[in-house]
């Protein structure tokens, strides 16, 4: 498999440029936990989930986290004695890792839509992958493991049939038998070894979404959003038992080795220990502050690691036989805690259209700056709406990028879809905050800072350019933004690399076939600069006398037009050049207005009044400011001056 | 003529006429017989038509619109010294031209189309005459200090009481399996219609789930990123006249063009909806049919529009200025056809359901 999307150049989706704004090391988890394993020979726990990075604990300490996925990790299996990780993700692919070393080896772009449920064939050593594009691929460890650069294609066999998307997916360890729950209500199930689609099991009145398959693969346990766990035997494909112990929907499952006890969490935030034998035999393990994601077995298996849709991950411990006769009560705090981090759970473009004002969810607010892609300012615990309203400035600055919240902690920014949108905004390298420019006038345009800055590694292109002053802090940090990824616009990602990294070969070899054309162009010191126009027409107000006008108050004015970022000094300046006279030249004869008002060389810039929409202009306002705030109309702005005595 | 106007009271009988109401067929203009079927429809659902007739006594001289026209040729009905005849809805027609370019022509319209810009069109100017009555009051009451009195949302018309009910979409996660929901407000249903059913049936199916997936996901407000999702639609409030629009024209991108949908589909004289939400006001409303648009020939731009009525128990049908009655069972004429052999069919288009306690 190639890494990359064949021809994704010359399809006709557009190639987006996203970048994310994180902390170099990012500990703890910031939010949802998808997904855990557990490497029971190290000791070590691995835990993944909506923020995309996969993590790495050791005795709750943080070894290192895995990343390069673009979107949620929805599941993970280490394989290969703990050597090797594969992990599901719903920016659709499966990547291979090295687990004891944290790099991705390979990525499986097979999948069309988000994958959301693997299963492994411990004896076989091989894994299925199954996802919402209904499709369940199986994959030999041993041949991802021969995958180099010049030999990336796989070969895999897929299990047709489903109908729906599948949630979850379960395998016994000698990988006789598959299991899959989808969103058609029913158990799907197939011989791995031949392929060959067995038979369906209708029982659950949702979708299902926790499987367990016993290790001779003759019973499987499934849990649904019907709030039922059931039990089937696979044999004479019968439900033999349905277990209703939880209030809500089970999304996690486990069963003991012997398969003689079922522990299940779910959406009612509660872990229960059934005994299957007897399932009025039951124990609450623990109560979560979150509906439950995930669990794995400890070491030992006296416990379970459980995670939550929050970022902390919690180890109970299970019940025993003296818990099961009630003769001893259930602990009610964990055996230990990996704690997580708060997500952020808003985030609002300021209108200078730089920085971004969040919240996480422990009501932190925070303001950003995209520029520098790092935090400026932690503001604690305020109210985000008054923050918000403090800030508000009335300026007005295109569109060129927007913020997407769905990796839950970092800031992914999604730079404008092409030339248009991503280069709309034009600002004076005053406003932004960047001294040694050669004018002082001059005009920056953020979305050619930003890309100049995340590409300035790749091919050796563009340094020293005086325009970059205001990335320096970051460039000392790289790892604080990394390109994210192009990818097909609301499609998938196309290649993402971290900005530091963008000079090495193969990196370079990769850019060269994904950055989009628009962006190179762009990019290049020597391109010309394409200024948004705004359009509009002066007139005078009724008090301006007639004879200072040199053209016909009511014949229709010329329509005008400038770069949006004009400010209204600048109109009056053409107003008292181009459109007032000399006030005896062109007068019929007026009595009063010879000698009281000279020629409009004695007026300066400050007695011109401009006024949209009967206010009063500041000097200052730009146009698109005006157009925006005041005008508020997608017509050509019509601005009325007069002459005011200073 | 005469003759064929006795024939028709003939029919009724002369005892069984009911006193105070009149049959009058309407002209057809060149092809406005899509306006015709509808106006007559309307006519006959009582509410609508005292309403509009109240509007007409109360408003004696106001400039000319819509309604106006509407009501001056409601009134002109229901005051003929006849009891049978035709009537020539010229100045409707005519302002109905000026107020929309698509009807200034005299190409068939769609009955439908033509409902819908009625409707919206009358509680539009309703809206605008209400709130120009509160200006001037507002202009009387300011010398008084008041305030307060714009931002109450605004009051329903009595367009909304006849024909407005309440959709509400329940959207559930498929991840966080949250549930959220939205209302928003219909004048009429318009429903998917399937070979050899009934309209039962289709509101059933209409309130079927559907999965938002693939490139359609959900953007989950909870969940902060799109995810698959099932939403289905169902009626939180029902209307006092449930009007029900059959998709009968698909758009057949291999002919590139519309095409007509002839199926059978039964509408019985009473109804009852079964695709209510769980919290809805009035879910065991009983609905009579009280009017039925048919469309007859093979395509939307061709072909004829007539209507059905129920006026004091009995069946009318009209055909432009020519009104006739008919037998409660040639409704089943107008089903629709069991094969799709032939083109051209007479099929119920738009139906008029009123709620037995409005009766």
């Amino acid at each position: 498999m190639a890494n990359l999307k064949p021809g994704s150049q010359n399809t006709r989706k557009k190639v987006q440029v996203s970048m994310v704004i994180c902390e170099a090391e990012e500990k703890r988890h910031r939010s949802g936990v998808n997904a855990l394993q557990l490497d029971p020979v190290l000791d070590r726990l691995y835990s993944a989930g909506r923020d995309s990075i996969i993590r790495v604990y050791e005795h709750e300490r943080f070894l290192h986290g895995m990343e390069h996925h673009t979107d949620w990790v929805n599941d993970i299996v280490l394989c290969c004695g703990g050597r090797h990780l594969i992990s599901a993700s719903s920016d659709t692919t499966v990547k291979v890792w090295n687990a004891h070393k944290g790099f991705c080896m390979s990525t499986l772009r097979t999948h069309k839509d988000y994958v959301k449920a693997l299963a492994y064939a411990k004896d076989r050593e091989q894994v299925a992958s199954a996802g919402l594009d209904k499709s369940i691929y199986l994959w030999d460890i041993n041949t991802l493991m021969a995958l180099t650069a010049s030999n990336n294609t796989v070969t895999t066999s897929s299990l047709i049939g489903s109908k729906e998307s599948i949630y979850s997916l379960a395998m016994n360890p000698s990988g006789s038998i598959i299991v899959s729950g989808s969103t058609e209500k029913a158990l799907r199930l197939w011989d791995p070894r031949t392929c060959a689609k067995l038979f369906k099991l209708k029982g659950h009145a949702d979708n299902v979404k926790a499987l367990v398959v016993s290790r001779d693969g003759t019973l499987c346990l499934s849990g649904s959003s019907d709030g039922s766990i059931k039990l089937w035997n696979l044999g004479n494909q019968r439900n033999i038992l349905t277990i209703r112990v939880h209030t809500d929907s089970v999304w996690a499952l486990l069963a003991t080795e012997s398969f003689s006890h079922v522990i299940s969490g779910g959406r009612d935030k509660k872990i229960i220990m059934t005994d299957l034998k007897n399932t009025a035999n039951s124990v609450v393990v623990c109560v979560e502050e979150a509906p439950i994601l995930k669990m794995c077995f400890t070491a030992d298996q006296q416990a379970v690691w459980v995670s939550t849709s929050d970022s902390s991950i919690r180890c109970w411990k299970l019940p025993t036989e003296k818990h099961f006769k009630d003769e001893a009560k259930m602990p009610s705090t964990p055996v230990s805690l990996i704690p997580g981090g708060a997500a952020i759970r808003q985030a609002v473009v300021l209108n200078d259209k730089r920085h971004i004002l969040t919240k996480d969810a422990q009501e932190n607010v925070a303001v950003y700056d995209v520029l520098r892609a790092r935090q400026v300012e932690d503001l604690g615990q305020i109210n985000f709406q008054e923050e918000l309203k403090n800030r508000f400035k009335m300026v007005y600055v295109p569109n060129w990028f927007n913020v997407d919240l769905k990796t839950g902690f970092m800031l992914t920014v999604h730079l404008g879809q092409d030339e248009v949108d991503c280069f709309a905004a034009w600002v004076s390298a005053r406003d932004a905050g960047i001294r040694d420019t050669p004018e002082p006038d001059h005009k920056v345009n953020y979305g050619k800072l930003l890309l100049q800055a995340l590409f300035e590694h790749w091919r050796g292109v563009r340094n020293g350019s005086r325009k970059q002053v205001a990335l320096q802090r970051s460039q000392t940090h790289s790892a604080y933004f990394k390109i994210d990824g192009f990818s097909e616009v609301g499609g998938r990602t196309l290649y993402r690399v971290l900005v530091g990294d963008t000079s090495g070969d193969t990196e370079n070899a990769l850019l060269n076939e994904t950055v989009p054309n628009w962006v190179i162009s762009n990019i290049e010191e020597n391109c010309t600069n394409k200024f948004i126009k705004v359009q509009f027409y002066l007139q005078p107000h009724s008090s301006v006398p007639t004879h200072l006008l040199k053209q016909d108050r009511l014949k229709k004015p010329d329509r005008l037009v400038a770069n949006d970022f004009i400010q209204c000094r600048k109109v009056a300046e053409h107003i008292l050049e181009k459109l007032l006279g000399d006030g005896t030249a062109s007068s019929p004869g007026g009595g009063d207005a010879d000698s009281s008002t000279p020629s409009n060389n004695g007026y300066n810039v400050d007695q011109i009044e401009l006024t949209c929409n009967e206010q009063v202009l500041d000097p200052s306002m730009d146009l698109r400011t005006v157009k925006h705030f005041i005008w508020k109309s997608s017509s050509d702005l019509t601005l009325y001056y007069k002459i005011i005595n200073k | 003529m005469g003759a064929n106007i006795s024939q028709l009271e003939r029919d009724i009988g002369s005892e069984q006429f009911p006193c105070n109401e009149h049959y009058f067929g309407l002209v057809n203009f060149g092809n406005t017989c899509y306006s015709n079927s509808v106006l007559q429809a309307l006519y006959f659902c009582k509410p609508f038509r005292d309403k509009v007739l109240e509007y007409k006594a109360k408003n004696k001289r106001t400039k000319e619109t819509l309604l106006t026209c509407l009501a001056d040729l409601f009134h002109s009905i229901a005051t003929q010294k006849k009891k049978v005849g035709s009537i020539a809805p010229k100045k409707f027609i005519a302002r109905l031209r000026k107020e929309k370019e698509e009807f200034d022509n005299y190409m068939q319209q769609d009955a439908h189309e033509f409902l819908n810009f009625l409707i919206n069109h009358i509680s539009e100017i309703i809206l605008a005459e209400r709130q120009q009555n509160s200006v001037t009051n507002n202009i009387k009451s300011k010398a008084a200090g008041e305030n307060g009195t714009s931002h109450a949302p605004p009051e329903p018309t009595w367009v909304h009481e006849i024909f407005q009910g309440i959709l509400t979409s329940e959207t559930r996660c498929l991840n966080c399996e949250n549930v959220s929901s939205k209302d928003e407000d219909f004048f009429d249903l318009q429903v998917d219609i399937e070979q050899n059913t009934s309209i039962t049936h289709c509101l059933r199916c209409f309130s079927n789930t559907e999965t938002l997936c693939s490139d359609n996901k959900f953007k989950c407000d909870n969940c902060s990123s799109y995810q698959e999702a099932q939403k289905r639609m169902r009626v939180k409030k029902l209307p006092m006249i449930l009007a029900l629009h059959l998709k009968r024209f698909k758009y057949m991108e291999q002919y590139n063009r519309h095409i007509k949908v002839s199926h059978r589909v039964v509408f019985p004289l009473e109804l009852r909806l079964f695709n209510t939400s769980d919290d809805a006001l009035n879910p065991d409303r009983l609905y009579d049919l009280v009017a039925v648009v048919i469309h007859c020939g093979s395509g939307p731009n061709r072909g004829h529009y007539i209507s059905i009525v129920k006026s004091h128990g009995f069946w009318l049908l009209f055909d432009d200025d020519q009104v006739d009655k008919i037998d409660a069972s040639t409704i089943e004429d107008f089903y629709g056809l069991t094969a799709d052999t032939q083109k051209s069919s007479e099929t119920g288009y738009i139906l008029f359901y009123q709620s037995r306690e409005s009766l």
